[in-house]
Parts: structure tokens; C-alpha cells; sequence
């Protein structure tokens, strides 16, 4: 029992158990730092078990492999950055501060057994327990409007695409009476007792659900919305973790249930993928809020490593690890700027907010540039490392169409992150000069923006340390 | 499935769907709640006809019992003053009662039917007990039970949070 379950599982049972004791510690005591404490040092275990845990099956519902372990590994230091944000951002708001906390481990976890599951089930029980925790945290500002209207929409969305998905879970089992990806894929090969008029529209309707959560192009709606509404270092959560853990499942799924052999999915995703990639680097063009513009930019990318998803073999994969690594990493460092701006009544989502920044405070705007570079795809930075390995693995497979649109698109996307660069460096008239708007980073939020930047700027000279670390993890789930 | 049983799955189903329509439409909550029951009952039975008792028994216990109950409270509670009596007595004149009454008594009747004329389940093969969903849960999916206590443990934190009343100065 221990050695089968509670060891393997350690990842997933801290990250569990801290949040129980950071609810009990509350109802002792209320008080920030311990609860934050409490929750770094929960996370930053499970980070650390992650890295000598056996690897094990865990009864039908969870696989711990180098895969899911190095998607919990990437959640958890996500985790630890969005909790240090949070703790300066929450100290100077209103309200109950440690239920975040809570509310953030749950929300983690359920990313974690994403990345873990290889059935149905743990799929989606994965998927609702980080919803719960999401939506609570997305309207965790409870007295101000925005982040209330945004919570509410995004639990009618995620509601209702829990259903799509619930239904297309539903046709696939009364196809092929199985919910494990292995088996389906065994099933399908077999070719007996297939009803390809239940199974396909299955797929579709779990394709939808999974969509949802990514936010690719038809089911992109809500994201905007719902970037601008949260809190700055929730919506880090929302981009980073809750994508993130959804595209670990989305690529165990593709590859377990061997999903690039039903011909009508890959002609799906290429749409998908496509649609993406012009609608995300398009609506952007026009839009003077940062957080919607990175809203957007996130739908692009997320439409990029689709892309490598559907290339597909070892290339394939490895580009889609390695895309994810560096947009955790440059997405937490765009949102951490954005949380270490807001000042207490609003979050800095105007880019105006943004203009002469580097004539103010000169290491926030070189940390933002770099990340925007990267976002962009600026060669030396990881960004650029990222989008090469995708068309690399492309090119390889001459997917030569996808590729062409992957160029075309993140050209036009150039362009809105280069505005917001430009804004940085643009000299401050006299009015903005004389606005005392002059404010000290907080050290721990400071510490994490610089490892960031530092992170992506070594990864963008020198990524063959991390390739060799994804090509283990891959090597499990091929 | 075939004969009775089909045609009490296509009642109980269009019951289904005409209370939840009706559920979302009222202007009263109290009323719609009234639907909502139904709607459940009807679900329940929906479960009965496809050869599964168990599930329909938990929907009857669960759902329309424990769940429903407490909404009707809360929005009863919710209206407690001095306007309360008046608009209790409102709530519940006329029509209000008659039409989850008249798609009760269908169902009512459809399960009473299918009882007196002991009309086989259709639909699975096998009749699942509680001990087979019990061993099931605390076998194979032993895992999924304790995620399910984590996503009632952030449900539980996220509506505390969200619903407390601070104290105004």
C-alpha cells in the first residue's frame, strides 16, 4: 500500500495536504505570511518529490511516468511564482487574504492530476477540481465588479463545456465500453464492434471540452473577458497552470489513444490550429489593454504548439514540451510585471500604464521587454527556440502549410508586441513625469521576475540541458 | 428495451424536458425549484427505464431529496420578514401548484404502471447492486473518491469565501 500508492503519489498528497493544513492553520489563526509560507513550503516539496519519485502505475485512474512527473515538476514552481505574486498583490487589497492560498493549492492539484491521468475519470475529475478552484479565485475580489462578472462567466462557460465533454466521454464509452486511453487506442485497432458514427462525434465532443480549457479559436470567447477581469496573478494562473496541466492531458490523450491515426481528428485540429493562429495574433492588433493583447497572444500560442501536436512522433512531442516550458515562463514573467504595476484600486491593464516605464523604473521594463521579445519569438530568448523546434518538427514531416501560416501569423503578432515595447521606451511628457507614481518592487516579487528573465534568457542561448530532460520524459509516453 | 419500457422512457424523458424548460422560465424561484424537483423525478425515472435502480433510487435520495431541500430553505429563508406571510400565501395560490402536480402524478403514475405489470428492464444487460458500486469506488477508482473530497473541500472554501458577510463598520 505505501510503497504501491503513497510514495508515488507524493507529488499530488502534498500539494493535497498542504492545503488541508493551510485550512486548518486559518481556523486557528488568521494571519498572510503564515498561510503563504505554509503554501510555498507545500509546494516547493512536492517540486522537489517530483524529482525521485518512483515511477508507477496508480491503479487505473493515475500514471506517475517522467511525463506527468515533469508537468508536475513545471506546475509546481508555476505554483510557487503565482502564490509569491499573489502575496504582494493580495496585502495591498481588501478582504480575507488566506483562502487563496487554499484555494490555489486545490486548483494546482487538479492541474497535477491532469498531467497525471490516463482515464476518463481522472480526467475529469481533474479538470472539475481545478475549475472549482478557479472559479473562486478568477472572483476572489469579491466586492469589486469586474473580477465578480468575470468569475460568472467563466463558470457558465466551463460548465457548459464540462458538459460537452461529459457527453462525448459518454459516446466513447458506449462505443467502445472502455474510459482508459491505452485500451481505447487497442480497441480502435482492433476494429471490431466500431461504430465510427458514435466514436468520432465522441472525440468531437471531448475535443471541445479540452478546447475550451485552452482556449483554441471556436471556444476562445471567454478569454479576453476573463483575462482582464481576474486578478493579475490569477489570470497567470489561467494562462500558465490551467493550460498548461490541459495541454499535458490533451498530449497524453493524442498520443495513448494513438488519436493521429482517425484522419477526420487531424483535419480538425490543422482547422483548429489554423483558426487560432489568425484569430489570436489578429483581435490583438487593435486592443490597447495589455492583459486582453496577452489574452490574445495566448490563443496564438496555444495554436503554435497545436501545430506541433499535430506533427506528432518524438520531434513532435519534444517541440510541444519545450514550447510549454518556455510560455509558462514567459507568460508568469509578462503577468508578474503586470501584478508588480496594479496599483491598489485596479489592475495596469491600460497600455498607457506602460508608456516611459523604462524612464521610471528601468529593470521592470528591460524584464517586461525580454518577455515580450520571447513572446514575439526574438532569437535569444526562449521563445525563438520554441517556435524553431515546432517548425523543425514540421518541416521534418512537411507540414509545410501549417508551417507557412505558423510564419505569416507570428509576423503579423510582431507587431502588437513591438507597440507595447515601443510604449516602454517612449520618453514621459512632463504630466507623467510629475505623477508620483514612483513604488519599490516588492524584493520576493522582484526575485521571481529576475529568475524568469534570467531562466529565459539561458534557455534561449543554451537549451540542450532542458532538451535532455524532455527527451526522457517523452520517452515514457511514445 | 422494448415495449412498455420504451414507451415509459419517452414519457418520463419529454416530462424531463418540459419541467426543465419550464424550471428555467419561471420568475418565482420558489416555483422554479417546484420544476426542478420534477425534473429530477423524472431523470430518476429516465434511470429507472434504462435497467438502473440504483442510480435512480440515489437521484430520488440525493438530488431531489437532500439537494432540493435545502434550495427550497435557503430561498424560503432567504424571504423571512414582515412581507413573509403575504408572500407565502402568494407563492402558493392558484395555478402555481398545479402544473409540477400534474407532471408528478404522470410519473407517479408511469412508475406504478411499470411496477403492476412487471415489465422487464431493457437497456443493460446487468442490473447493478450498491455492493457492486461500492467496491468499485473503494477499489478501482479509490483515487477519484479522494479527488472528489478535494473538489468538496475547494467548492466548500471558494462559497465561504465568496458568500461571507463582513462586518460593516
Amino acid at each position: 500500500m505505501i510503497a504501491d500508492y503513497i510514495i508515488p503519489s507524493l507529488p499530488l498528497l502534498l500539494v493535497a495536504g498542504t492545503s488541508v493544513v493551510v485550512m486548518l492553520a486559518v481556523a486557528v489563526r488568521r494571519n498572510h505570511s503564515v498561510a503563504f509560507g505554509l503554501t510555498l513550503l507545500g509546494l516547493a516539496a512536492s517540486f522537489c518529490s517530483a524529482f525521485f519519485v518512483p515511477v508507477r502505475q496508480l491503479g487505473i485512474l493515475l500514471t506517475v511516468d517522467r511525463y506527468g512527473l515533469f508537468f508536475i515538476g513545471l506546475i509546481a514552481a508555476a505554483a510557487m511564482a503565482v502564490a509569491v505574486l499573489a502575496h504582494g498583490y493580495l496585502a495591498e487589497r481588501e478582504g480575507n487574504k488566506e483562502e487563496f492560498y487554499i484555494l490555489l493549492l486545490v486548483a494546482t492539484l487538479g492541474a497535477m492530476v491532469l498531467a497525471c491521468s490516463s482515464h476518463f475519470v481522472s480526467l475529469f475529475l481533474g479538470l472539475e477540481v481545478l475549475s472549482i478552484g478557479l472559479y473562486s479565485l478568477i472572483g476572489y475580489l469579491r466586492e469589486r465588479p469586474l473580477p465578480v462578472e468575470a468569475g460568472i462567466k467563466y463558470l457558465v462557460l466551463a460548465a457548459s463545456s464540462s458538459a460537452f465533454l461529459l457527453f462525448g466521454i459518454a459516446l466513447v464509452y458506449a462505443d467502445l465500453g472502455t474510459m482508459e486511453f491505452s485500451r481505447i487506442a487497442q480497441l480502435a485497432a482492433s476494429g471490431t464492434n466500431l461504430h465510427y458514427d458514435l466514436l468520432l462525434p465522441g472525440v468531437a465532443l471531448i475535443l471541445t471540452g479540452i478546447g475550451f480549457k485552452l482556449a483554441l479559436a471556436p471556444f476562445h470567447m471567454w478569454t479576453p473577458d476573463i483575462y482582464q477581469g481576474a486578478p493579475a496573478p490569477v489570470t497567470a494562473f489561467v494562462a500558465t497552470i490551467s493550460k498548461g496541466g490541459m495541454f499535458a492531458l490533451l498530449l497524453r490523450y493524442f498520443s495513448q489513444s494513438r488519436l493521429d491515426l482517425f484522419s477526420p481528428v487531424l483535419v480538425v485540429f490543422s482547422i483548429i490550429a489554423i483558426a487560432s493562429m489568425f484569430a489570436g495574433n489578429l483581435l490583438a492588433l487593435f486592443e490597447n489593454n495589455v492583459k486582453r493583447i496577452l489574452a490574445y497572444s495566448s490563443i496564438a500560442h496555444m495554436g503554435y504548439v497545436l501545430v506541433a501536436l499535430e506533427v506528432g512522433g518524438q520531434a513532435g512531442a519534444g517541440a510541444v514540451i519545450f514550447y510549454l516550458v518556455a510560455y509558462f515562463i514567459m507568460t508568469l514573467g509578462a503577468f508578474a510585471v503586470v501584478t508588480v504595476l496594479s496599483p491598489r484600486e485596479r489592475d495596469a491593464d491600460q497600455i498607457d500604464d506602460y508608456r516611459g516605464l523604462f524612464w521610471r523604473r528601468p529593470w521592470l521594463a528591460l524584464g517586461f521587454t525580454a518577455m515580450l521579445l520571447s513572446l514575439a519569438g526574438i532569437p535569444l530568448t526562449v521563445g525563438f527556440f520554441g517556435k524553431f523546434y515546432i517548425i523543425a518538427a514540421g518541416a521534418a514531416t512537411g507540414a509545410w502549410a501549417l508551417i507557412l501560416i505558423l510564419v505569416i501569423t507570428s509576423t503579423i503578432g510582431l507587431f502588437y508586441y513591438l507597440r507595447v515595447v515601443v510604449a516602454l521606451f517612449q520618453k514621459q511628457t512632463e504630466t507623467e513625469a510629475a505623477a508620483p507614481t514612483r513604488r519599490r518592487t516588492a524584493p520576493a516579487a522582484a526575485l521571481v521576475l529576475s529568475v524568469l528573465t534570467l531562466v529565459l534568457i539561458w534557455l534561449g542561448v543554451f537549451p540542450s540541458p532542458l532538451l535532455r530532460i524532455i527527451q526522457a520524459a517523452i520517452h515514457t509516453l511514445l | 428495451m422494448s415495449g412498455p419500457m420504451e414507451a415509459a422512457f419517452y414519457v418520463a424523458a419529454a416530462v424531463a424536458v418540459v419541467s426543465t424548460l419550464l424550471a428555467i422560465s419561471r420568475l418565482v424561484a420558489v416555483h422554479a425549484l417546484l420544476y426542478l424537483i420534477v425534473s429530477f423525478l423524472s431523470v430518476a425515472v429516465v434511470f429507472y427505464t434504462m435497467g438502473a435502480p440504483l442510480v435512480a433510487t440515489l437521484e430520488v435520495i440525493i438530488y431531489a431529496g437532500a439537494i432540493l431541500v435545502l434550495f427550497l430553505f435557503v430561498v424560503m429563508m432567504l424571504n423571512l420578514g414582515t412581507r413573509d406571510r403575504d408572500q407565502e400565501r402568494q407563492w402558493f395560490s392558484g395555478a402555481a401548484w398545479l402544473g409540477p402536480a400534474i407532471l408528478s402524478a404522470i410519473l407517479l403514475a408511469e412508475v406504478i404502471y411499470l411496477i403492476v405489470s412487471g415489465a422487464t428492464t431493457g437497456g443493460l444487460s446487468a442490473t447493478v447492486g450498491p455492493k457492486e458500486v461500492a467496491l468499485a469506488l473503494y477499489g478501482p477508482y479509490m483515487i477519484g473518491v479522494e479527488l472528489a473530497s478535494m473538489l468538496l473541500l475547494g467548492a466548500v472554501v471558494g462559497a465561504t469565501h465568496l458568500s461571507k458577510q463582513e462586518a460593516r463598520p
